[in-house]
């Protein structure tokens, strides 16, 4: 930005400025003109210098809501605090090539991506995005962390985020694989984590056999959308896998992709256009699907739920609620149940807080993780309700995580799909 | 990474703690090995507190100051310890909430050790007949709040760091919200407290409403900023949250106009929850796009509350306005303040232009505060460097006002920007002295007003300084602040 669309930006100034005396609009102009070079890194870089800067000195004004920090309780983590290291690392004040520094480049890594902040930041960035261009100049100066390789090389050895293909695992957990004659209506794209739930996901296939949907799930071809390779910031990796994708795709005909898992759905939309990969074909998530099907009345929930499902709270996922924008699809599927009863927490629909799964967080520091599911369960619990549904594998995982042992028994987290299927 | 490389300002007679390992491995048999950090990585985290000044001296990498030891303590117990242990050993202690302090009031001057009260973050108890809540004082002021809205109350305490303050901060600070024309400051909404004395005592205030009980000794407690004790707990009170919201505002020719309609307005016991008075400047700044307040001065107020009680100080606020020359804005201005009052972004865009700038609270009786206003511009205005002097007033009373003034500007080449920031500070506060008023209103004292305390308090300072040694006889508790001239000596013992 040049000085003089700066000073436009900044018009309630220009009276200031021009009452000034010679020195004082001289040294101000000068510093106007300075700014690059007295606070920029020198050379190339791919930090959003800017906005980092932004961040870095704002009095953390979306501090209530970072969900890492209400999990640690420690300066340290607050956002504006790793704006400013990450700050500190891009412009040299910390060397990331130090071992000695570990900490600090862990530090970038140290978010759920939940986006809270976003919605309370008056410049309307998240941190999570600031983050990552730190993570690019980390990566183009050799200093991506160790579990950041290990994620990339799992992916890159099996196509999913564990160490065997876990798409391949259907027949021993019971899941139907419906391979595409390429002329489906719909491809049920199943999440890599979602395969650790096999009832989700058998719970969708047969809500959309009983919707009379052509489907395919396509798991012997399958790999990752690829997101976690997003978050480290591998690129051109991740090129690799949204090639593979749209090929797969493609060879389905279907006019929509339907995922049971909110980051596939930004993943295969949001994050493969800013790579310049544009797929054709409409992706949502699949409760969006099933309202639809429900609206229709191609889907009929009957009056006949147990007693002991009619009472639920919600869990909206951070990545469904904030960056989906869809805070009503399992609000309708529910109100569609007769006798269900909903039970919000405070914090619900767009302010809803993270299960601490997302993002990259609790790669490097789980019990961080843990943590913020363990608050967000309290939250929940607050309501009263032992039954939360949801829709979405990171949440199931992170909040089971933050259930103690001795409340395994009493508390259930179900997928919206799983207590749906109860009254089909 | 050497935390050497980065500059400290405060840097002179920081204590020398030479058995560190030791001292750290005492504090992990007080709170547990995972609450204590002599980590790089969390002692830069408390290098300052939200004092604007620090903010150019974080973007060239210097620290205001740099603690030794972080500390997260999980109860009352635990701090008693810490303060025990810190009075043994002589090391200070600087209790931090959420950093949002503006007058240096948690920076770590002679490094020692910083107890993070995040984690005192729980509410215990909402007592609906006696319209209370009892809270640890680490939450943060947002959370707090939302809770209570959710429940169907407010604290009626809402202060623009809402989201990034804390309610021990508010009690340190002695602290007051944008709606405290009707719900009262701090000071009004504690009734009960616990306490940890700096030798480890924990003492108890009972939540009381009202009493004749002798000197009422938790009002010492209540502005100390940790210099005293540090405030583990307290009881609040809150209200039903309001069922009508009448939003006026009203643009005047002067300043003197604003403040006549005001002051009729209070001295009718009206009390609308807002009242805030925009200067010219401010008017322009923030409601450039009202036709009727071009070159006035825009005063917005919300009424809140019992829809009756709304409707008749709807009224008398607009008579009381139209007589003094207003003219009728609508609901649009107060509308906008509604949607900008918590979007800070002054503090990130004017540090990477090297533009020193803050904001200063004040207090004036309704006779000064005109003169204490033009003043201010006019000393203000001849400080070398200095590009900007405006003031809304944001707090009344029946007898006077709170007014708060900005500044901004360049250092110019002979002076460094925490000088020029200095001349800026002392530049108004003599002026408002000069004036008749008091120095701060609403963000306590800190380093940036310890030095002026002696005028302000004349000689019943004595009195606060003995009371501090006799509370604190190590001077270990939050030290450099209120007592002492910081600025100027640097002296940990200089109130002793």
């Amino acid at each position: 930005m040049g000085v003089f669309e700066t000073l436009k930006k900044y018009k309630w100034l220009i009276p200031l400025i021009e009452k000034a005396d010679r020195i004082t609009k001289s040294t101000l102009m000068k510093n106007f003109r300075l700014k690059k070079k007295n606070f920029y890194p020198e050379g190339e870089f791919k930090a959003d210098i800017d906005n980092l800067i932004k961040c870095m000195l704002c009095p953390n004004m979306c501090r209530f809501d970072c969900g890492t920090l209400q999990a640690s309780n420690t300066e340290s983590m607050s956002p504006a605090y790793k704006a400013r290291i990450g700050y500190y690392l891009s412009v040299g004040k910390i060397d990331p090539t130090q071992p000695e520094n570990k900490q600090f480049i862990d530090l970038m890594y140290k978010c759920t991506n939940e986006e809270n902040c976003k919605v309370w930041c008056p410049f309307e960035f998240s941190v999570v995005s600031l983050l990552e261009t730190v993570r690019d100049d980390l990566n183009d100066k050799n200093s991506m962390p160790d579990y950041c390789k290990d994620q990339i090389k799992k992916l890159k050895n099996t196509g999913t985020i564990e160490d065997y293909n876990i798409f391949k695992t259907y027949e021993e957990k019971g899941i139907e694989n419906i391979e595409t004659d390429g002329n489906d209506e719909v491809f049920y794209y199943i999440g890599c984590e979602m395969m650790k739930f096999p009832n989700v996901v058998k719970a969708n296939i047969e809500l959309l056999k009983k919707a009379g949907i052509k489907f395919s799930t396509n798991l012997d071809k399958r790999v990752c959308c690829g997101a976690p390779i997003l978050n480290i910031r591998d690129l051109e990796t991740g090129n690799k896998f949204a090639q593979d994708n749209i090929g797969l795709i493609k060879k389905t005909g279907a006019n929509i992709i339907v995922s049971d898992c909110p980051g596939c759905v930004i993943a295969l939309t949001r994050r493969y256009e800013i790579l310049g990969v544009n797929i054709e074909t409409k992706v949502i998530h699949i409760v969006e699907f099933i309202k639809d099907l429900i609206e229709k009345e191609e889907l009929k929930p009957l009056n006949n739920m147990p007693k002991e499902f009619t009472q639920v709270t919600i869990h909206d996922p951070c990545l469904m609620a904030r960056n989906l924008k869809d805070t009503t699809s399992m609000r309708t599927i529910l109100k569609a149940i007769p006798n269900i009863e909903i039970f919000d927490p405070i914090y619900n629909k767009e302010y809803t807080h993270c299960c601490g799964w997302s993002g990259t967080a609790h790669w490097v520091d789980q019990e961080l993780a843990i943590r913020e599911a363990s608050n967000r369960i309290d939250e929940l619990k607050q309501t009263g309700v032992n039954l939360i549904i949801t829709a979405c594998p990171l949440c199931e995982l992170g909040l089971t995580y933050g259930l103690q042992d001795n409340e395994k028994e009493k508390y259930k987290i179900l997928d919206i799909s799983e207590l749906l299927l109860k009254v089909i | 990474m050497n935390l050497e490389k980065f500059e400290i300002i405060y840097k002179e007679n920081r204590i020398e703690i030479k058995n560190k390992q030791d001292i750290k491995e005492k504090l992990i048999e007080i709170v547990g090995d995972g609450n204590v950090s002599i980590d790089k990585i969390d002692l830069l985290a408390y290098s300052r507190d939200s004092t604007l000044i620090t903010l150019n001296w974080t973007i060239q990498g210097i620290n205001a100051g740099l603690p030794d030891f972080v500390v997260l303590p999980e109860n009352t117990v635990q701090i008693s310890e810490i303060l025990r242990l810190a009075n043994n050993e002589k090391i200070p202690v600087i209790p931090y909430g959420e950093g949002s302090g503006v007058v240096g009031g948690a920076i770590p001057i002679y490094g020692g050790i910083i107890v993070d009260m995040k984690k005192f973050n729980k509410i215990l108890e909402i007592n609906d007949m006696d319209l209370t809540v009892t809270v640890e004082t680490g939450i943060n002021g947002m959370n707090l709040e939302r809770y209570l809205n959710a429940k169907g109350y407010t604290s009626g305490h809402i202060p623009q760091s809402l989201y990034t303050s804390s309610l021990g901060g508010w009690i340190a600070h002695r602290a007051a919200g944008q709606f405290s024309t009707k719900y009262g400051k701090i000071e009004d909404i504690v009734l009960g407290m616990e306490v940890v004395l700096p030798q480890g005592s924990i003492i108890n205030f009972k939540p009381i409403v009202r009493a004749s009980t002798g000197p009422q000794l938790n009002k010492l407690f209540i502005g100390a900023e940790g210099t005293l004790g540090i405030v583990t707990k307290a009881t609040l009170k809150i209200w039903p949250f309001p069922e009508k919201r009448a939003l006026i505002s009203y643009a005047f020719p002067t300043i003197e106009d604003s403040f006549n309609a005001t002051r009729e307005i209070m001295r009718e016991h009206i009390f609308p929850a807002v009242i805030r008075i925009y200067d010219q400047f401010e008017t322009e700044r923030h409601f450039v796009d009202i036709e009727q307040a071009k070159d006035k001065v825009m005063v917005v107020f919300v009424c809140e509350g019992n829809i009756k009680l709304v409707e008749l100080e709807e009224t008398i606020t607009k008579e009381k306005c139209e007589s003094n020359k207003g003219i009728n804005c609508g609901e649009h201005p107060v509308e906008h303040w509604f949607e900008t009052r918590f979007r800070v972004t002054e503090t990130s865009t004017m540090p990477p232009y090297k533009i020193v700038f803050d904001t200063l609270e004040i207090a004036s009786s309704w006779m000064n505060a005109p003169t204490i206003y033009h003043n201010v511009i006019d000393s203000m205005n001849k400080v070398k460097g200095n590009l900007m002097i405006t003031a809304h007033v944001s707090h009344f009373y029946p007898n006077g006002v709170g007014i708060y003034f900005s500044f901004g500007g360049v250092p110019p080449k002979e002076k460094s920007d925490l000088e020029f920031y200095q001349e800026c500070w002392n530049t108004t506060i003599k002026a408002v002295l000069d004036g008749g008023g008091s120095i701060a209103h609403h963000h306590g004292i800190g380093i940036n007003r310890s030095h002026w305390m002696e005028d302000e308090w004349g000689n019943s300072m004595k009195v606060m300084r003995d009371l501090k040694k006799l509370l604190d006889p190590n001077n270990i508790l939050n030290p450099g602040k209120i007592y002492v001239n910081t600025w100027k000596r640097g002296d940990i013992n200089g109130c002793l």
